[in-house]
């Protein structure tokens, strides 16, 4: 993964598709073969949780077809991930959509205070 | 929050109700940490989770005009802005993500998005430029999103106690204000969690309704 704290100005990059001196030389989702949206009119987010469910039109993982990067995601979907956790890991830039608001009740709210506190 | 669902490559009946029901086995949820230009957002994060690097592109607001300087890319809307984030396994289903929010003002434009369906928000102080965090404070207040106020305590600032911070930002005696070391898990425990307990009681939000009511 790319390294970096941000503190020290270096590029955070693996410098593959992004320059600091030239800038973007691709716009980020040429890498993904387009942009996605949500097939069923749902909102994507940074914590957004997708799951693969297999490919359109009976395709198989055919490298022809897919890029590395599109198998790469793939095989993060396979369990349950978020699209920060996802573009992290591909270095894909993402762009960020307003989701949903839906704010936990109590129960959840007293889990994650366990748990911070478990920490 | 944190059930939306994409296949990323196309959608079949039995596929969709796969999803759905894997889907909802993970839920996550956020908080954000700002405060100004070096309080320590990054060294908090670091000192509870893993930190990781995220480009996000950014519509190009107004809030960047004279700032971003756009001579000769006049087509130009959008800028890849880097944040860090940290993840925070609480469960096998439930995951807390902690996003840095980038302190300079020319960011602001970020911050609407990045705050709609947080659970809530840390401001991160330092007591040598306490104005730095005012812009943050205002946010979350205006905004109501509940939030506490954490002062950083760097080996060379001055000492302060939490109520002196308190009095000097004019906070609303119902969001807490404490002292903390963002270097430590623990001290970066109790931030959190006096946040969570914070929000559970739900005190920062009543209290706002009240003072939402017209004056008699």
């Amino acid at each position: 993964m790319p390294a970096g704290d941000g503190r020290d100005g270096k590029d955070r990059t693996d410098g593959k598709w992004v320059r600091r001196d030239s800038g973007p030389v691709v716009r980020p989702y040429a890498v993904t073969g387009g942009r996605t949206e949500p097939a069923d009119g749902e909102v994507l987010d940074l914590i957004a949780v997708v799951v693969a469910v297999g490919l359109a039109g009976g395709a198989t993982d055919d490298p022809i077809r897919l890029t590395p990067e599109h198998r790469k995601i793939l095989r993060l979907c396979e369990r349950p991930m978020t699209v920060a956790d996802i573009a992290s890991d591909t270095a894909v830039r993402v762009v960020r959509n307003r989701p949903a608001v839906q704010l936990p009740g109590n129960d959840v709210l007293k889990e994650i205070l366990n748990g911070l506190r478990a920490l | 929050m944190g059930s939306a669902r994409s296949d990323g490559a196309g959608t079949d009946a039995g596929g969709k109700a796969e999803a759905d029901a894997d889907a909802s086995m993970l839920a996550a949820h956020k908080i954000l940490i700002a405060g100004g230009f070096g309080a320590g957002k990054t060294t908090l994060v670091s000192a509870i989770s893993e930190v990781r690097p995220l480009l996000t592109e950014e519509r190009l607001s107004s809030a960047g005009a004279g700032l971003d300087n756009l001579r000769g890319v006049g087509g130009k809307t959008t800028t890849t802005v880097a944040m860090d984030f940290g993840r925070i396994t609480i469960s096998e289903r439930l995951v807390l993500y902690l996003f840095g929010v980038p302190g300079q003002e020319r960011f602001w434009f970020m911050w609407d998005e990045l705050a709609y369906g947080a659970l809530g928000a840390v401001v991160l102080a330092d007591v040598r430029r306490l104005r730095d965090c005012f812009p943050s404070v205002n946010y979350f207040e205006t905004r109501s999103l509940p939030f506490v106020v954490a002062i950083n305590c760097f080996d060379d600032a001055p000492k302060y106690d939490a109520e002196e911070v308190r009095i000097a930002l004019d906070l609303d005696p119902a969001v807490p204000a404490l002292l903390c070391d963002a270097r430590q898990l623990s001290s970066v425990k109790n931030v959190l969690t006096t946040l969570v307990e914070s929000i559970s009681a739900g005190t920062q939000a009543e209290r706002r309704m009240v003072s939402a009511l017209p004056p008699m």
